[in-house]
């Protein structure tokens, strides 16, 4: 031992074990959790460049199709399966009925231009699919399915009536331009819901196209596709909207990324059970492009001054607004549908997309919407909402005739007309989830609490503001625990 | 109510909300609504005059010593309250800061910013009487001395006399006193209005003050709220329509409430609640004193949306008042002391045995007798109400350190050293007051006043806002605790006369420097320098003996005796304005490197006017560690001195004699070593034929003792170096600060623990007898090796005694292993544990002198480890090759030359 030749060796090593592992056991360091969010996102797939795959000449969208299917052979019926292509959901139960009912586009109607039924061709310009000008469309053909919508360059490609390539579209050229849907794919349809830039949602319009960080901390500061957060497994987008899609049943959340517990200040994780992230973190709606908040049908028809945000003589009056304070609701998730045919009473607004969930829903949070608000016409006999015809051949925006809008909407609806219509007022609650905005932009304390809080904490249920009054926990004895037993 | 219903009663009114919204934002536009919500709590009350008649049928003012006095105890309120006394029950009494102060209050205390001085009785030159107090200090609410005399009268007793300053003003016309009659202008009652009204009118109440109109100025304040329509000077018209057939106010009319931060802010400081309108400021006027002294703004808004033109604003997403943002009203720790909400028990009276004392004043006790007493810290600036000092809770009465500052190396040590605003109110970003300069006149008959915060010395609409950083200094806190805390500090300049000093009152300054509407003829020949007419601020600055006496002549022709400038300079405690942790000083290198926060200075003025410097006046609340410097270029600043406070801030603070003396040393051996190794060299290589002396393999070290010293070795040397990190952290800019603290202090615990360890071994195996000398013979042997290093060594001779593994150390190493071990090593453990300790038992600490003894003292003696290390290892090659010794303490043998001195060798086993 005393000779052994490498003991220096042994020495050195155990002199820096000692010395060392104390240090690195001892010594907290300062590192901070990461905050980039791209540590929590599947990285989009690298797509295949198709610029040297694809030949030929196609002269219609389903050549195209066709071609696509050779390779890849199961997404046409993928494609069929989602509700981008049936817009329809399968049979759901909605509360206080007891047959099922399917909602979608095809079949539901909205507070803004109403209803597809009779006025196809326009209204399947966002319909991925082509050719769908009719009640008898066939939703079975494997080549009526639109993959170019999504995936060619929306530069390169567009769509006209009915879903069918725009005029003048080279074909080849958008089908050698194939990739993962962009934001300008997803753009061309969503942005402009309700027929124009920032009409319907109050939080997705062209302003997401190429956001700066003001406007969308995901989009903007990180550089997130759409499809990124709506991550897809065989075509099946997830997210979900509850005009078209009233259950939740898909699973897109802030929490699939960020962890509930990751606000430093304990005051804000106590509220993450109650509040939805989007409340703090979307403070106003349409904060760059103004969105319809109201709209009067009962106005259209007249020769008044026509301006595209206050009147048309097709559609009537409206209101928009930007920066919109959002309304609160409490949001289980769920939401209840107008289904046509509902009797209504005109007196009152009618709700058509109701938030489910109210303050003894311990799954309920308290969620920011636009809520748009019109006035709509109705069966003045039947009390249920009408459908007009009015895009098609004699409809409404040509003849400005609502009596012959509805008669003629009667062959496509099968909704009977008594002759009698008036205007009825309804209003529909749209999520705010988009224009996300970082902590720095977030809501704070007396945004909410206090004197010149902006929440109607009565009409949400409290016995007060809960900053003095206690929260829902303290009022109604519940804890997360046996609030979830309890279901 | 069963589940079902309560699910129904929400969706109702979530429809109802849905109208309602839909109904609100559809029609109410630009309406300014005049449409007050009533108490839901507050009783209908009829507004009773001063006779306790209705006013709908006398049309007198409203008295509100009556109206609420009606069912509150009015008189017990306003006979107990500082707001309403002022100082008045200490009128007489001076203050440490001014001779000629008559009392601590406002009613009494003179105060440079505002410069107008309450005369006492018999005063030669009058400036403020009673009657002109009241219509100048417009932050009074009322009651105390706007009702009652300096010797306890009611005003209204006294007759009106041009010789009394109770009884008179000052008439501008004649120049002289004019009687004021108390029965005319009536008096002004504690102004209830002000302060419990969602709406009161401040600007009407303020112009009925000045206007004289005393006892209509509370009705004034109702003036728009749909009570009073109407208010010419003196006349008020009800509005009956307000109040219902028996002359009560109608529902939604009594609108009486908590003091909210808005009814506060009238007087004390810039207020923003509104969530929605950016935060605007242009200006400041008396009500926003607070602000202007401080820069303290209180909003919960975020400072990047306020409307203020603020340097990198749009990263400084911190509301201006984290309170404030998380709903926060003044009452909320400012509370009337017997609220038996916030009530807290003294804890002088209170039984050992009780943590808590459940029983309260009841709330109907309360409401009839509110004290209106609220409480307060003890802000240096307010000498105001000193019985009520520190009734406020603390930061730390609500806050716990335990969850949120354990990322704090030394947290304890700092929240000793440092109040909690100093690192949360890091910067204020409101245009703050820098100096007053009372010494010059502007034509408007204002002061030249500078801000600090602000581009340039000006504060208007367009300015561009920077933001200044407050010095930090002790603040006495009532538990003796003096922690570093922020301040502002406010220099003015102003002119007394007399023997007992006293300001020259306003009246006397335009006198000297005005001429009707603009400046003396005289004036402009003295000051106009670019001729224009007009003076300018630079213009208007008394930067030469000649101007000083020019002035001194002007005042002494108004027969003011003995006019001189003097000079002061006010603290300004800031306490609000908190900014939450994550916008909190939080960097270690913001206080530890060479630019340290807490010696920050602060720029007081950029003029000396008259080349008066301001003394630092003793002012309790506050410790002066610290000095004026006046600069060459006629600057002065205010330089805090961390020793001063006490304060030895690592990283920062240094004693440069013992940086020098230890340098010296190392610097000095390592010059002795070069030279002695250098000799070595020639010598040998004098020595011709060199005959190495026959070697011996000897088993000097045991694996222990080679274990022990490398560990010994590489803890010394890597506390050498970051001990050095953290005394000059700025050098070392790649480390950080906080993290290189505690590997020094892991490192210094390895280093105790084989200290320890390698003593128990050498005490039990009796291998400590090696490093003991022997006394006898002990000199002659240290000579004799001494001898060698200076002589034998060159000549190649052997080593005077032979290193064997009984006697390893020869005697002069002997000594030097003695000192270091008994007297380096200890010395360094004690004041490096004591100096860890501060945060553990820091009286000990402190018995010992505190950090500015024990930090430059570890400092030295780490100088002179690095000065034996570098004397060690050179020593170490003295063996027979240069290599040999560090050989041999790597691999436990060593060769020893045979025949060395005279001890035997043995060898080893």
């Amino acid at each position: 031992m005393n000779d052994y030749k490498y003991i220096w060796f042994f020495g050195l090593i155990s002199t820096a074990l000692i010395i060392f592992l104390p240090i690195a056991l001892l010594v907290t360091g300062e590192e901070l959790p990461s905050t980039n969010p791209w540590d929590n996102v599947a990285p989009t797939p690298v797509h295949t460049n198709h610029s040297a795959l694809i030949e030929g000449e196609f002269t219609t969208g389903s050549e195209v199709t066709t071609a696509c299917l050779e390779c890849h052979e199961t997404a046409a019926q993928q494609v069929m399966d989602t509700v981008h292509f049936t817009w329809e959901s399968e049979p759901i139960q909605l509360p206080g009925r007891e047959e099922l009912v399917t909602v979608g586009k095809k079949n539901q109607i909205n507070n803004f231009c109403i209803g597809i039924q009779g006025n196809w061709p326009s209204c399947t310009r966002c319909h991925a699919g082509y050719g769908w000008e009719d009640a008898n469309y066939d939703f079975n053909q494997e080549a009526n399915v639109d993959c170019l919508v999504c995936h060619a360059d929306a530069n390169i490609y567009a769509k006209g009536l009915a879903g069918e390539p725009a005029e003048g579209v080279d074909l080849l050229a958008a089908a050698q331009s194939v990739g993962s849907p962009t934001r300008q794919n997803c753009g061309s349809c969503h942005f402009n819901g309700g027929g124009g830039n920032a009409v319907k949602h109050g939080d997705l319009d062209e302003s997401l196209y190429f956001p700066d960080e003001a406007v969308d901390v995901h989009m903007g500061r990180y550089d997130f596709e759409c499809v990124d957060c709506h991550q897809t497994t065989d075509h099946q987008i997830s997210g979900h909207m509850i005009s078209v899609s009233p259950l939740d049943n898909d699973t897109l959340a802030c929490t699939n990324c960020h962890s509930t517990d990751l606000h430093a200040d304990e005051r804000i994780t106590s509220h993450v059970e109650t509040v939805a992230c989007q409340t703090c973190h979307i403070p106003e709606g349409a904060t760059r492009n103004a969105t319809k908040t109201q709209w009067d049908w009962s106005t259209a028809g007249q020769d008044l001054p026509e301006d595209p945000h206050v009147y048309l003589k097709i559609k009537g009056s409206f209101v928009y607004e930007d920066n919109i304070l959002p309304t609160y609701a409490w949001f289980n998730g769920n939401a209840d549908r107008y289904i046509v045919g509902d009797i209504i009473d005109p007196t009152q607004p009618t709700e058509l997309t109701q938030p489910l969930g109210d303050i003894t829903d311990p799954t309920a949070q308290i969620w920011p919407f636009k809520v748009h608000e019109t006035l709509q016409p109705y069966d003045a006999v039947y009390n249920y909402l009408l459908i007009p015809r009015t895009a098609g051949e004699g409809g409404f925006w040509t003849e400005f005739d609502w009596d012959q809008a509805f008669r003629l909407a009667e062959e496509d609806t099968g909704l009977a007309y008594s002759g009698k219509y008036d205007f009825a007022p309804t209003t529909m609650h749209w999520t705010l989830t988009h224009l996300v905005q970082p902590k720095e932009n977030a809501l704070q304390c007396n945004d909410c609490h206090g004197e010149n809080g902006r929440m109607d904490w009565e009409a949400l249920g409290y016995y007060g503001d809960p900053l003095y009054w206690g929260g829902r926990e303290q009022q109604l004895g519940l804890t997360t625990e046996t609030a979830v037993d309890n279901q | 109510m069963s589940k079902t219903t309560r699910i129904l009663l929400a969706g109702t009114l979530l429809i109802l909300l849905a109208i309602g919204v839909q109904l609100t934002t559809a029609q109410e536009d630009t309406e300014t609504a005049v449409s007050p919500t009533g108490s839901p709590i507050h009783p209908t009350f009829p507004l009773l005059d001063a006779d306790g008649n209705n006013v709908l049928d006398s049309g007198a003012p409203i008295s509100t010593m009556q109206t609420c006095g009606a069912c509150h105890d009015a008189d017990f309120i306003a006979s107990h309250s500082f707001h309403a006394d002022a100082g008045l029950s200490q009128f007489g009494q001076t203050t440490d800061v001014h001779s000629w102060d008559n009392s601590s209050g406002p009613f009494g205390r003179w105060n440079p910013l505002l410069y107008r001085y309450l005369s006492p009785e018999g005063d030669s030159h009058v400036d403020l009487t009673t009657a002109e107090w009241i219509q100048w200090f417009v932050r009074h609410p009322g009651g105390g001395p706007a009702t009652t005399s300096r010797d306890g009268q009611p005003l209204t007793a006294l007759a009106a006399d041009a010789a009394n300053v109770e009884t008179s003003i000052y008439d501008p016309a004649t120049g002289s006193l004019a009687a004021w009659d108390w029965q005319e202008s009536g008096t002004v009652e504690m102004n209830c209005f002000l302060c419990h009204m969602d709406n009161p009118n401040n600007e009407a109440r303020i112009a009925a003050l000045q206007a004289g109109d005393f006892a209509g100025a509370n009705t004034a304040t109702l003036v728009g709220t749909g009570l009073v329509e109407t208010a010419v000077s003196g006349t008020y018209q009800y509005n009956p329509a307000a109040f219902d057939e028996n002359g009560h106010l109608l529902p939604q009319y009594v609108t009486v409430q908590d003091p909210t931060t808005t009814n506060c802010g009238q007087c004390h400081g810039v207020t923003h609640t509104d969530t929605t309108t950016p935060l605007t400021l242009d200006s400041y006027t008396l009500g926003d004193y607070s602000t202007m002294t401080t820069g303290q703004v209180m909003s919960g808004q975020k400072i990047s949306e306020s409307g203020l033109n603020i340097t990198d604003k749009a990263n400084l997403n911190r509301s201006w008042d984290v309170h404030m943002e998380r709903v926060f009203d003044c009452t909320n720790c400012h509370y009337a002391l017997n609220n038996p909400i916030y009530f807290q028990e003294a804890a002088g009276p209170q039984p050992d045995h009780l943590t808590f004392d459940p029983r309260r004043l009841d709330l109907g006790d309360y409401i009839y007798r509110p004290l209106h007493e609220f409480a307060k810290g003890q802000s240096v600036q307010s000498l105001q109400a000193p019985g009520l000092d520190n009734t406020l809770r603390r930061c730390e009465s609500c806050h716990s350190l335990d969850t949120t500052h354990n990322w704090l190396p030394y947290k304890e040590r700092h929240t000793d050293a440092l109040a909690c605003e100093t690192c949360h109110v890091p910067e204020l970003y409101a245009p703050a007051v820098q100096y007053v300069d009372w010494t010059v006149l502007n034509s408007d008959s204002t002061p030249v006043v500078a801000y600090r915060g602000v581009e340039g010395n000006e504060f208007g609409a367009d300015t561009l806002l920077m933001g200044y950083e407050p010095v930090l200094l002790p603040r006495e806190n009532s538990d003796g605790q003096t922690p570093l805390a922020p301040f502002n500090l406010v220099t003015a300049w102003y002119w007394v006369y007399g023997d007992s000093e006293r300001p020259i009152p306003l009246r006397d300054l335009k006198a000297a420097w005005l001429d009707g509407d603009g400046y003396a003829e005289e004036v402009l020949a003295v000051f106009d320098e670019d001729g224009n007419g007009r003076l300018s601020t630079a213009e208007l600055n008394l930067d030469s003996d000649s101007k000083v006496a020019f002035l001194t002549q002007r005042l002494q022709a108004l027969g003011l005796d003995n006019p001189r400038i003097a000079s002061e300079i006010q603290p300004y405690s800031i306490n609000h304005n908190v900014a939450f942790g994550d916008y909190a000083t939080r960097d270690c290198a913001t206080c530890h490197g060479p630019e340290s926060r807490v010696t920050q200075g602060l720029t007081l003025a950029d003029r000396t006017p008259g080349g008066v410097v301001p003394e630092l006046t003793a002012v309790s609340g506050l410790l002066w560690t610290g000095e004026v410097q006046a600069n060459d270029n006629g600057t002065l600043n205010f330089q805090p001195q961390a020793e001063a406070a006490g304060l030895y801030v690592l990283g920062h603070n240094a004693v440069g004699l013992i940086d020098l003396f230890g340098a010296l040393a190392f610097v000095g051996v390592l010059l002795g070593i070069f030279v002695h190794g250098g000799l070595r060299w020639w010598f040998a290589r004098q020595q011709i034929a060199h005959h190495p002396a026959a070697l011996q393999e000897i088993y000097m070290y045991d694996v222990y003792e080679r274990l022990w010293h490398w560990l010994q070795t590489a803890a010394i040397l890597l506390l050498l170096f970051t001990g050095l990190v953290i005394h000059k952290p700025a050098t070392f800019g790649i480390f950080s600060f906080s993290y290189v603290v505690q590997v020094h202090n892991v490192l210094a615990a390895i280093l105790v623990i084989n200290a320890v360890l390698s003593l128990f071994y050498h005490l039990a195996s009796g291998e400590i007898k090696q490093f003991l000398p022997r006394p006898r013979g002990f000199f002659d042997q240290a000579i004799e090796q001494s001898l060698y290093y200076v002589r034998g060594i060159f000549r190649q001779e052997p080593h005077p005694f032979a290193k064997t593994r009984e006697h390893k150390l020869n005697p002069l190493q002997q000594m030097t292993y003695f000192a270091i071990l008994n007297l380096l090593l200890p010395l360094q453990i004690i004041t490096g544990a004591l100096m860890w300790g501060v945060q553990r038992w820091p009286e000990t600490a402190v018995r010992l002198g505190g950090l500015p003894f024990l930090a430059p003292f570890h400092t030295l003696i780490a100088w002179l480890f690095a000065a034996f290390i570098v004397m060690h290892v050179y020593l170490t090659t003295t063996g027979h090759t240069p290599l040999a010794g560090i050989r041999a303490m790597m691999l436990g043998w060593d060769e020893v030359e045979v025949g060395a001195g005279q001890a035997s060798v043995e060898a080893g086993d």
